[in-house]
């Protein structure tokens, strides 16, 4: 840490010593201004009794209510005004002239209009951050280099992609500033409106404490407001890496955290997680009526294992070495050493912990039985890349992910809400277990020359091209045959048939994957066999709750 | 009178040549004055026969942008016309890079090709294949002020050839450039040229060798209200190699040439004050 950074650390520090002693010392009179320790401890009885929170999230809610309400028509009204003159001329005067009357000044005449409730306070919010906006975003607008216009009007651009291409990315910086500058000005407000107008929310709480002279509960409030302010600031950064990117390379030539992590974790993969849990509680839904709490934890600790794998994934494949450049779509991030293999390294056990977490609570209240197949799911995903005998490396990744990602999950989310094992739902699994190991396979048949290179075993590298083909062929046919033949013995109900608009899809796929050799041609496969996979899945599960009422 | 006949069949011949081969693009008498009374071009004519470079050098100020421009279509003539063959497919290298800073260098390079309804993969290609050309491989997916000014440069070039158009044009692309970069880059000019790419072209440069290098033909301009005041095709027999050119006693002629017209445009106008 810079000596900068230091500093920033130890002047709140210091003042918050020399604030305690002043009171210890009897400089500061303890009735009117409490010392930090009894602010912290009446912060800690809030926080405990929940009500602290309860207030936070009313507050936070306006706000995003109110900014989304107020910054999304703003942005587009203000694009438009920049590009066009006579919105312009309609537009910015108005603008200009509302812009200084404080906003709270406008709280009553909307309560007159919409009456005392939710919907005026998130209206004043929405009302200062409409303003704040469009302000910014005709600036934003007005203020782009009008050659970039003429550079993309001479590669031929039109109207709308001159709109698309040049106007919208380029007036996403001043869009973004005015966003925050909104965004800091909605707490302002929020606060001040529920001083006068409200019974709850964070505002209310300090107007209230003032009402009974609970100064160390006021002050705790201003914290936790503090707190919000800071915790926004945080969001808005990362929404700007996110939105102007090309800004911020300018410091740090990296990409935004969110996104480094995001594709750290592989996101598209976890249809695979969230797919077997939805099918086994739509399952289980045709017979009981579900515990959701469940169902919700069960999808959060699936994708936590699932990330976590992912994780593991690239730290060993990266170790091992398998993962060149060569090697398209996986651990990218540690090649380009935006991530170090430490931090993947804890970021997988993280995740993972998270999971047995939750899968402990699960256990805890539904039995061994998801005990252990939890065990065997953490063990799968561990050994998958890992150990000595790495599933992936010996051959077996497909068979294994078929088994996990198909029947057993898809029981376990079953168990959840009906504790019995039950071959039905093993058997519904199977259509969804076809397509998952369809993704793998299409990764290894993509890969079937660096992964004989690396000596890594992969089902494809054991069969060869032809071999590679027909299997590809099998998993992708068998999702669908499957389906039918378990329509057919009545284990599947008929309104799963939605499906079938995803036979063209598959349909090309297989003719690609039986056509092509090159790792580049093969490459849209794999993400299109996922997408395949995600849709398939969904319309399966989709087709299973219609059945609930057909 | 033994002479003339030969004389007349060349007259012809060439007569015939310009028949059958309409100019990709002629100016013809054109004239161009900014809405603030400036006129920038007095009466240019000038026609551009396929598969031609020709550069363009004159003093600071004399109209060169605004040439360029008008034949992008971003200005309009005040006087004259200019004729384009039709269907003809017109690309651009700016004077100050003008890369989307928002984009990154495969979306820069790519512009064109989406812009005309591409697939994202056949713009990755195309982005990948240029990258490769120009040497630009470890950059391809950053964004461009992470470049260098040459890097940069090779980018708004390759962005317009990936468009692969009938008619190049750059507008002294590289005069922000340190004076290596620029060697480099003329080189790598000529090498597009000598693969066939490029192949007519109209580049706008103050620089009296760098015009003689890159380009077929050498039209100078008088200092504003530009018009034309010399047009030479010099004949460097063999190579067009930028660094064999330099050394030619033609090229060092046609250079005196030029910057002797050049200096007496300038000289006199500063006499008159303007300068
Ligand atoms: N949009 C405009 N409005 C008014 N005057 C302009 C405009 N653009 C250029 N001019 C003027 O027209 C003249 C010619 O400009 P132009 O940019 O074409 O010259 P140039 O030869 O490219 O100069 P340089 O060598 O400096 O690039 C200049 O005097 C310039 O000030
Ligand atoms: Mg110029």
């Amino acid at each position: 840490m810079s000596s900068s950074r230091w500093l920033s650390l130890v002047s709140p520090l210091v003042l918050i010593v020399l604030w305690e002693s002043a009171v210890a010392f009897g400089v500061l009179n303890r009735v009117f201004i409490p010392p930090p320790t009894e602010v912290a401890v009446e912060l800690w009885v809030s926080l405990r009794d929940g009500s602290m929170m309860d207030d936070v999230l009313i507050s936070a809610q306006r706000i995003l209510f109110g900014f989304l309400l107020g910054a999304i028509p703003a942005t587009l009204l203000g694009i438009w005004s920049g590009l066009n003159r006579t919105v312009l001329l309609l537009v910015r005067p108005l603008a200009t002239m509302l812009y200084p009357v404080p906003k709270i000044a406008l709280l009553p005449l909307v309560i007159v209009v919409l009456g005392i409730g939710e919907v005026s306070k998130v209206v004043t919010v929405a009302v200062s951050v409409f303003l704040m906006v469009v302000i910014h975003t005709i600036g934003g607008v007005l203020q782009i280099d009008r050659r970039y216009f003429e550079a993309a009007r001479v590669f031929g651009a039109n109207q709308r992609t001159l709109l698309r291409t040049v106007a919208f990315p380029a007036s996403l910086p001043a869009v973004v500033e005015g966003w925050k500058l909104a965004m800091g000005f909605a707490l302002t407000l929020i606060v001040g409106v529920e001083f006068v107008g409200a019974s709850d929310g964070i505002g209310y709480r300090i107007w209230q404490s003032y009402e009974l002279y609970a100064i160390a509960d006021m002050m705790a409030a201003v914290c936790v407001i503090a707190v919000m302010g800071w915790l926004i600031t945080l969001i808005l950064d990362e929404v700007e890496r996110l939105v102007v990117p090309w800004r911020h390379t300018i410091k740090e030539s990296r990409m935004p955290l969110v996104r480094t992590w995001w594709n750290a974790v592989r996101p598209w993969s976890y249809t695979a997680a969230i797919i077997p849990v939805l099918l086994g509680a739509a399952i289980a839904a045709q017979s009981v009526a579900l515990n959701w709490w469940y169902l919700v934890l069960a999808l959060i600790g699936s994708i936590a294992i699932q990330g976590g794998t992912n994780l593991m994934n690239d730290y060993y494949d990266y170790r091992k070495g398998t993962d060149t450049a060569a090697v398209k779509g996986t651990g990218g991030a540690l090649l380009r050493g935006d991530l170090t293999p430490t931090q993947i390294f804890w970021a997988g056990i993280i995740a993972f912990a998270i999971g047995s977490t939750i899968g402990l609570y699960l256990v805890s209240v539904s039995g061994p039985f998801i005990f252990w197949l939890g065990l065997f799911s953490v063990a799968v995903g561990y050994f998958y890349t890992a150990g000595p005998f790495a599933l992936a490396y010996v051959g077996l990744g497909e068979v294994a992910v078929f088994i996990f990602m198909g029947p057993v999950m898809v029981l376990g989310s079953y168990f959840l809400q009906i504790p019995d094992v039950a071959w039905p739902a093993i058997w519904a699994s199977l259509p969804v277990a076809f397509v998952v190991a369809a993704i793998l396979h299409a990764n290894n048949l993509r890969d079937i020359d660096t992964d004989r290179l690396n000596h890594k075993r992969t089902l494809a590298t054991v069969f060869g091209r032809e071999g590679a083909r027909l299997e590809y062929h099998l998993l992708v046919g068998g999702t669908f045959v499957s389906q039918w033949l378990l329509i057919g013995f009545g284990v599947v109900p008929w309104t799963t048939l939605i499906t079938t608009i995803m036979v063209p899809l598959a349909w090309r796929l297989m003719q690609i994957a039986a056509t092509e050799v090159e790792a580049a041609k093969l490459h849209p496969v794999l993400r299109q066999t996922a997408v395949l996979h995600m849709r398939f899945g969904l319309l399966y599960v989709i087709g299973w709750v219609v059945a609930l009422w057909v | 009178m033994s002479h003339a006949l030969p004389f007349c069949i060349v007259i012809v011949e060439e007569w015939l040549n310009v028949m059958q081969q309409p100019p990709l693009v002629r100016f013809e008498q054109i004239a161009v004055t900014y809405p603030n009374g400036v006129q920038a071009l007095a009466d240019v004519s000038l026609d551009i026969p396929q598969h031609q470079a020709v550069s363009i050098v004159g003093p600071s100020g004399c109209g060169k942008t605004t040439l360029l421009r008008v034949l992008a279509g971003l200005e309009h003539v005040s006087r004259g016309r200019v004729i384009v063959a039709p269907e003809t497919r017109l690309a651009m290298v700016f004077q100050q890079g003008l890369l989307f800073p928002w984009m990154s260098v495969a979306d820069n390079i790519s512009y064109g090709l989406m812009v005309r309804g591409a697939s994202p993969q056949q713009c990755r290609t195309a982005a990948r294949e240029w990258c490769d050309r120009m040497g630009l491989q470890r950059f391809i997916d950053v964004y461009p002020h992470q470049l260098s000014g040459g890097m940069q440069q090779r980018v708004g070039l390759a962005r317009a050839l990936a468009t692969n158009p009938d008619i190049l044009l750059l507008d002294e692309p590289f005069a922000a450039l340190d004076a290596q970069t620029r060697l480099l880059m003329q080189e790598l000019l000529s090498d597009l040229r000598a693969q066939g790419l490029c192949g007519t072209m109209l580049f706008v440069t103050h620089a009296i060798d760098e015009a003689l290098i890159v380009a077929d033909r050498v039209v100078v301009m008088s200092s504003r209200p530009g018009r034309i005041i010399t047009d030479l095709t010099p004949d460097f027999a063999g190579g067009r190699r930028a660094d064999q050119v330099r050394t030619l006693p033609a090229f060092h002629a046609a250079f005196d040439h030029i910057w002797q017209q050049i200096k007496t445009e300038v000289s006199a106008q500063m006499h008159e004050g303007v300068l």
